[in-house]
């Protein structure tokens, strides 16, 4: 099957394309070279004046796995109003190319997630919160997503396992070889650590945990916990490097913390993700103000770290996180007044607390701003991603709203003028002019998220990258341009078009082995044998069980000399 | 004749993976795993009769396909319910559901909806057997022994030596319930029930409210059951990490949902000085893993249907028994263990089950699927919800999963297929 998308902008970053007018082919599942004159393409279309990008790529979205699965259950009456009845997409709507009916904004069921996506234009999303207890229930739920790839990335930091490998000095070896074998047994993209020993300490009834405080029974601080990791994916040459979720989410005065912490990586690379969450200051009589300007100037001087935001949206969602400490101060604000709270087989946990932001709320107002602050300060948009941690800050569905909002400073103006009326005084967000450029969210959504994640074939359009391509209508209006694309292709199939599905695909998942000396494989048995009363081989997750006997994309990792 | 050590065990939702599988050319048999379910379950033979059956004589598999889409689509108000399957199993009954306009639920569904009424009006604060093994110094049993249903629990999870429990080790106290005498062998010295005055007093709602009385310090003085509880709600505080087991699926009485609610509102108040967590325990034949799967797919719990609109749900009137009642054909899934309930309809039924299963009453349509952990790998999830495993095939009987048939079925519908109201005719 060959495919000519003739005469379009094509806004493709990674190749120093920023709006150039060129024909794309795809051949197959794949971009592919302009085959000269005389090919006779199966399809064409004419996207004169169109805006043509790589399929978008949210590298930090909740979409699978056990909190998402229970945080479904406790947002019943949203189901309740928002159902969605499943139907053929295209000619062939009998079989496979159905989609299925599901229900839910904030925590959508699994074709529904995909359809809302796709939609959109985005062809991957990876769930940022794996945990290795809740690896095979997770890629369960992600290969029933259709049409977008995914990936989880592991978290690791809680854990008794890796807290005991610190704890009695093992050695950076043994937990490079030790977070290589977790990565390869539940079949994971990348690391991630949340609230580093805090999930932990929170089991032996320590309620908070700052960055240099040794925790309990370990005596090992969150520092200690965050450096070693991002050590190991360092020296194990993941591409993805540390995926940081910090510690005192959410507290006021965290900025400092935050600061703290990008000390403390000492020139290791680190995505330190949903910042938004930690960027609080203490100014004000209410004691809570921005820190946004701070936190974005050390970003912005410090080129080995990366971040992703986390934005507030105005509504109702629900968050969903492994950091149960963190989860216990929110859950007395919860909307409606339901919680959930689970420690997790030794290895972390999870907290489910609905949630609903009002723009009449000083805080939420504020939350809002800083976010939209962090974005517009920070200068290089290949470090910074477009994210709402969905569903913690909003579902993602908001993506068009927030680009919009990044895009155009009048609208941006208008709306911050519409909030809280002590919001403003403490945030800078009136005063920013920045407008983000089409190049600057094709660097955000595509390429930046295809590199950092280490998916040479993803998020560009050169030849041989997989043919996930969005076409867009150039219009003022940056909500509806980015709400409804003209033309998604994945895997060089024509998906959707209007905004309409018309035809089904599945997407593949991303994995990384960095290979580990089979030695520790002997003291992890051990500790499966008398501490989580499993064999081991009955928790390592096969290449056949991925995607129904599909198994794996599997990424390349350049292990470094440790010194 | 061929051993097999460390085979993962799919049926009471434990999800021990250390029985012992002798094969020989007759079929499978278990080592004595201390386990009566596993014990039974594992035994299969390879001698079995494969073929499907309509009205009790044998057809091919392309007929029962065949015969079984005529049922369906001529089918005013479909049920699909047993769901005791595998992950993929249960995800192509959904499938289906969604295709014919059935509703689904899995057999044992009742002490779930117990625990989830709660947790999706309230919330909880639940842990998993990893964190009881290694962390709890005080299990707190509520209501029957749960080693009823889970004959293994308390010798893998509350026998070993836990990792984090400094001193004495911990006690396992039993409020509402007696430890049945395997569970008072196993446990030894960890029991207690000696000093629990509870009286004349069984109601468990009862119990439960006293305990939390207490624990408000709030009861009256000269009750006879007050000291006891006033001593267990001091325990409860004085201990570092409290879990409160129990099988909703055993309490007996009405409104069984309010004990749970009770203990979880008892869990919260511990837990708000020391760590306390539940352990909600049902679960077996794949009941979580059903559940779960039905989650992702519609966003809803069991008990979900399927209507112009999308998935609608209603804990009540989706009850697979209600449904049986007005149902005209019932899709019967039992993929583990063989032997079904008693199904009192008037409509017509399609089982999917072993073919050793012994029937009642010979149902309009009897398809032998196999079972997820001996003649196909499946995954099921463990009764603590997290943990999903995968288990392995052990022999080879010619026989179909229930993906597979139903995967078939999904074929053959082809364009004809409609939404209809839910139970609806």
């Amino acid at each position: 099957m060959l495919t000519k998308l003739a005469g379009g902008r094509l806004f493709d970053p990674a190749n120093g394309r920023h709006g150039e007018v060129a024909d794309l082919w795809l051949r197959d599942d794949r971009i592919a070279a302009d085959p000269g004159p005389g090919a006779t393409p199966d399809a064409v279309h004419d996207v004169t004046g169109k805006v043509v990008m790589a399929g978008a790529i949210d590298i930090h979205s909740h979409i699978a796995g056990g909190k998402v699965n229970l945080a479904r259950l406790l947002m019943g009456e949203e189901h309740d109003r928002h159902r969605f009845a499943g139907h053929a997409c295209g000619h062939d709507g009998i079989g496979g190319d159905r989609i299925g009916g599901g229900s839910g904004i904030a925590t959508p069921s699994t074709h529904t997630t995909g359809a809302r996506y796709i939609e959109m234009g985005f062809t991957a999303a990876f769930e940022p919160a794996m945990l290795g207890s809740n690896a095979r229930h997770a890629h369960l739920e992600m290969s029933d997503i259709p049409y977008i790839d995914t990936g989880g990335y592991l978290v690791l930091g809680n854990d008794d396992f890796l807290l005991d490998l610190i704890a009695t000095n093992a050695g950076q070896a043994a937990v490079n070889d030790y977070v290589a074998w977790m990565l390869t047994a539940t079949q994971s993209l990348a690391v991630k650590v949340v609230n580093p020993g805090g999930i932990n300490a929170f089991k032996f009834n320590a309620r908070s945990l700052d960055l240099d405080e040794a925790g309990p029974h370990y005596g090992v601080t969150p520092r200690s916990v965050l450096t070693t990791l991002a050590r190991a994916v360092y020296e194990l040459g993941l591409p993805h490097p540390l995926h940081v979720h910090g510690c005192n989410l959410g507290v006021p005065g965290n900025v400092a913390t935050t600061l703290d912490t990008i000390q403390a990586a000492s020139g290791l690379p680190m995505h330190m993700t949903h910042i938004q969450f930690h960027s609080y200051d203490t100014a004000g009589d209410r004691k809570f103000s921005s820190g946004a300007a701070a936190l974005a100037e050390a970003v912005n001087r410090t080129p080995t770290l990366s971040v992703d935001i986390g934005q507030v949206m105005f509504g109702q969602t629900v968050t969903a996180s492994a950091d149960t400490m963190a989860q216990r101060h929110t859950a007395p604000l919860a909307h409606p007044r339901k919680w959930l709270a689970m420690d997790i087989e030794c290895d972390a946990g999870c907290g489910v607390v609905p949630f609903r932001y009002r723009d009449t709320s000083y805080v939420n107002a504020l939350q809002w701003a800083i976010g939209l602050e962090l974005f517009l300060l920070l200068d290089d948009p290949w470090r910074v991603f477009l994210t709402t941690d969905h569903p913690n800050g909003a579902p993602f569905t908001f993506y068009p709203e927030l680009i919009r909002l990044l895009m155009d400073r009048d609208y941006r103006l208008a709306k911050l003028a519409e909030l809280h009326p002590d919001a403003p005084a403490h945030t800078t967000l009136g005063s920013i002019a920045r407008e983000y450029t089409l190049a600057e969210i094709a660097i955000m959504t595509r390429a930046a998220p295809a590199r950092i994640l280490g998916l040479a074939d993803r998020g560009h359009l050169a030849p041989g990258a997989s043919a996930d391509v969005t076409v867009y209508s150039d219009v003022p209006d940056r909500r509806a341009m980015f709400e409804r694309p003209d033309l998604v292709f994945k895997g060089g199939r024509l998906v959707v078009r209007d905004g309409v599905l018309v035809a089904m695909a599945q997407g593949c998942t991303h994995v990384v082995r960095p290979g580990y000396d089979d030695l520790i494989e002997r003291r992890i048995a051990r500790h499966f044998d008398e501490r989580l009363g499993l064999p081991i081989k009955h928790f390592r997750i096969q290449d056949a069980e991925i995607r129904h006997g599909a198994g794996p994309q599997l990424h390349p990792c350049q292990r470094r000399e440790v010194p | 004749m061929s051993f097999h050590p460390d085979i993962l065990c799919p049926f009471c939702g434990l999800g021990c993976g250390d029985i012992g599988i002798d094969r020989d050319p007759s079929g499978i048999a278990p080592r004595p795993s201390g386990c009566p379910q596993a014990d039974r379950l594992f035994r299969r033979s390879l001698a079995v009769p494969t073929d499907a059956r309509l009205g009790g004589a044998a057809i091919s598999m392309d007929d029962a396909i065949a015969e079984a889409v005529r049922l369906l689509e001529a089918s005013c108000a479909p049920l699909i319910a047993g769901l005791a399957a595998d992950v993929d199993g249960v995800l192509a009954a959904l499938s289906l559901a969604e295709r014919v306009g059935a509703t689904v639920d899995h057999e044992r569904s009742d002490a779930l909806f117990r625990n989830l009424s709660v947790l999706r009006r309230f919330g909880w604060s639940v842990t998993t057997l990893a964190e009881l093994r290694n962390r709890c110094d005080l299990v707190l049993v509520v209501g029957p022994d749960p080693a009823a249903a889970f004959p293994r629990l308390w010798e893998r999870w509350v026998v070993p030596e836990p990792a984090f429990v400094a001193g004495k080790g911990r006690s396992v106290v039993f409020l509402g319930g007696d430890p049945l005498p395997e569970t008072v062998r196993c446990l030894g010295g960890r029991t207690e029930t000696n000093g629990m005055d509870t009286g004349a007093e069984t109601d468990l709602a009862t119990l439960v409210g006293r305990l939390r009385t207490a624990l408000a310090g709030r009861s009256r003085d000269g009750d006879p059951m007050a000291a006891s509880m006033a001593a267990l709600a001091a325990r409860l505080r004085s201990a570092r990490y409290a879990v409160v087991v129990w099988a909703a699926g055993l309490f007996e009485g009405p409104q069984p949902d309010l004990i749970v609610e009770g203990l979880v509102r008892l869990i919260r108040t511990v837990d708000g000085t020391t760590r306390c967590a539940g352990l909600p325990l049902s679960g077996a034949d794949n009941l979580i893993g059903a559940n779960q799967a039905c989650g992702w797919r519609t966003g809803f719990p069991l008990r979900t249907g399927f209507d112009g609109g999308g998935p609608l749900h209603d804990p009540d009137r989706f009850d697979w028994r209600r449904r049986l009642r007005d149902a005209d054909v019932t899709l019967w899934i039992s993929a583990f263990r063989p032997e079904t309930p008693p199904l009192a309809t008037g409509g017509s039924i399609i089982m999917l089950a072993p073919p050793e299963t012994t029937v009642a009453r010979e149902p309009a349509l009897f398809i032998p699927v196999g079972t997820p952990g001996i003649d196909h790998p499946g995954d099921v999830f463990r009764a603590d919800s997290v943990v999903a495993l995968h288990a392995g095939a052990l022999i080879d009987r010619g026989l179909p999963s229930v993906a597979e048939v139903i995967g078939r079925m999904l074929a053959a519908l082809g364009r004809t297929a409609r939404t209809r109201e839910v139970a609806g005719c």
